[in-house]
């Protein structure tokens, strides 16, 4: 298994002045998979990554990225991996062609032209705005073409133009079977980029799977509205309804119907009301969205009320 | 110089150069304040000046100022704002390899003293004259090893403070008494005795004395040479240890 995996981390820790930042964590990142690691402020994302990167020293645990310890064999690592990394920075008056120049040894004006800094190779990094420095940082992290990129707050201060073309570069990644591993609080990127999303608190994984799985799990119930005429014949009833298979509520108030289920509830839901000649004129139906359920499982999860058991070991899917 | 470590040094020698601080205190400020200290005294020989041309005696000295000012300014601060904003995370991240930036430091240090003294040579050349070197050899030797010594102190500061801010402030700390007492100030013979004692014991004063000495023809200067030589050798192993990525 491990060696399809290129990253491999196993009872991670690590402390800083005697506060626990990463708690026994354990992670997989498959050959070619994106994986997002999302959690509030503190949770440990970036600590794990700059493990992973060899730029701190766990105080416990094994780590492997392409089957070299990142601390002792970083050098052999680092080019094969790409990183654009959180809170740090470029001198003031290096120029962006100059940056490429010194962090690839060439130009490649490909990437610059892609990510639309074309026309800044000569600006000095100081003067360039918050957008333009974060796609400076993604060139610099693609621009040795890494078997492994990881990316910590990757669309920060990006217009919404910019994070399309970002989206679109990391998609190209899959493609050529580059992995990813994705630092972000935007659940937005994770829902729309990563095959697997690792939920984190005070250090520990409070979850894992695909995005759909997580909403599977932690999301609220899907919701349907329409209006139902109370006395036509042929109509379907509430009772009939509620033994749909995934409805566990049925209301109805006047005309007006609410149900709520699991999301494979809005298909046995419309089939029935077609199978009986009834399109509702005012159907609407409301999904839990990623982001419902990693608020709803990040919120209620108190660090502290975490077993030992619930930290899982996060397998690559692939 | 195409490997990583070579595009690194040529980046910040290109750097150093936009810098202004790095500009006006090892370019300008030597310069300047040899010519208004050194045309102060006259050119006749004094004793104060251990008989040689007091012109002559400032310019050898300020030969020194430019190595203080590139290792307990230009270096440190140039270092400590570096780590302060996470660029030397991110040469540590980008694969370069683990002496790459010390040795970029080392380089480019040397370069500044380097162009520093060249530039401070040629103003002082048609107005107060060179003095002929003595001994060639000592003075290059004192020069040198006084060079290195300074500019592994400043990767040894600017690895230990917390922020260019703090490197700044102490840099200017340990500075402007190396430069009045060491250097560029009175000559230890006009100082009271504690003065002296104190710039005895000062690292630049040392520098100073390997340097002018065998130049002007004052003496060997050997205590201050072998003390020199081992300040560069503990403070390069020191720093080295510090300034891997």
């Amino acid at each position: 298994m491990d060696n399809v995996n290129v990253v491999v981390v196993r009872d991670l820790r690590k402390t800083y002045g005697g506060r626990t930042v990463v708690d026994g964590l354990d992670l997989d990142v498959g050959a070619g998979e994106i994986v997002g690691l999302i959690g509030a402020n503190g949770a440990g994302k970036t600590t794990t990554v700059e493990c992973i990167q060899g730029l701190r020293r766990p105080d416990a645990g094994t780590l492997r990225v392409f089957g070299l310890d990142p601390v002792n064999e970083g050098e052999k690592l680092r080019c094969l991996v790409g990183s654009q990394l959180q809170s740090s920075a470029l001198p003031d008056r290096l120029r962006v062609g100059e940056a490429l120049h010194l962090f690839a040894g060439r130009h490649d004006d490909d990437l610059l032209e892609e990510f639309g800094l074309a026309d800044q190779r000569r600006s000095a990094f100081g003067s360039l705005s918050g957008g333009e420095r974060q796609r400076l940082f993604l060139v610099l992290a693609l621009v040795n073409r890494p078997r492994l990129v990881i990316l910590d707050e990757l669309t920060q201060g990006l217009d919404p133009s910019a994070r399309r073309s970002v989206w679109a570069a990391i998609d190209q990644l899959r493609v050529e079977g580059t992995a990813v591993l994705l630092v972000t609080h935007e659940i937005e990127d994770a829902e729309r980029l990563c095959d697997r999303v690792v939920a984190m608190r005070a250090g520990r994984v409070l979850d894992a799977g695909s995005p759909a799985e997580l909403v599977d799990r932690h999301g609220a119930w899907a919701t349907l509205r329409f209006s139902m005429p109370a006395d036509s014949p042929g109509l379907v009833t509430p009772e009939r309804l509620r033994r749909l298979p995934g409805v566990v509520e049925v209301s109805r108030n006047g005309g007006r119907m609410t149900l709520r289920g699991e999301r494979a509830a809005i298909a046995h839901v419309c089939a029935e009301l077609v199978s009986a000649d009834w399109v509702p004129p005012d159907l609407s139906v409301q999904v839990p969205s990623l982001e419902d359920a990693l608020v709803d499982l990040l919120e209620r999860t108190r660090a502290d009320d975490v077993p030992a058991t619930d930290v899982e070991t996060i397998g690559a899917n692939r | 110089m195409t490997t990583a470590t070579g595009r690194l040094v040529r980046t910040e020698l290109k750097l150093m150069l936009r810098e202004p601080l790095t500009l006006l205190f090892v370019f300008v400020f030597p310069v300047v304040t040899m010519l208004i200290i050194g045309g102060s005294f006259g050119t006749k020989p004094s004793g104060a000046f251990d008989g040689v041309n007091p012109s002559h005696w400032y310019v050898a000295s300020y030969l020194t100022v430019v190595i203080a000012a590139t290792g307990l300014i230009m270096v440190p601060v140039h270092l400590a704002s570096y780590r302060e904003r996470g660029v030397l995370r991110r040469f540590s991240a980008a694969g370069f390899s683990r002496w790459s930036f010390a040795v970029a430091e080392a380089v480019t240090g040397l370069v500044a003293v380097a162009g520093g003294a060249v530039v401070l040579l040629a103003v002082a050349a048609p107005i107060y004259g060179l003095p002929p070197l003595h001994d060639p050899v000592a003075v290059v030797t004192g020069f040198s090893l006084g060079a290195v010594a300074f500019v592994a102190i400043g990767v040894l500061l600017g690895s230990l403070l917390p922020s260019a801010r703090s490197a700044q402030a102490v840099g200017l700390v340990l500075f402007f008494p190396s430069f009045l007492l060491g250097a560029g100030g009175p000559p230890p013979k006009v100082m009271g005795s504690a003065l002296r004692s104190i710039a005895g014991y000062l690292p630049l004063t040392r520098v100073s004395d390997a340097v002018r000495d065998p130049w002007l023809g004052i003496g060997p200067a050997t205590a201050s040479l072998v003390a020199v030589a081992a300040l560069a050798v503990v403070a390069t192993v020191v720093a080295a240890r510090r300034s891997a990525l």
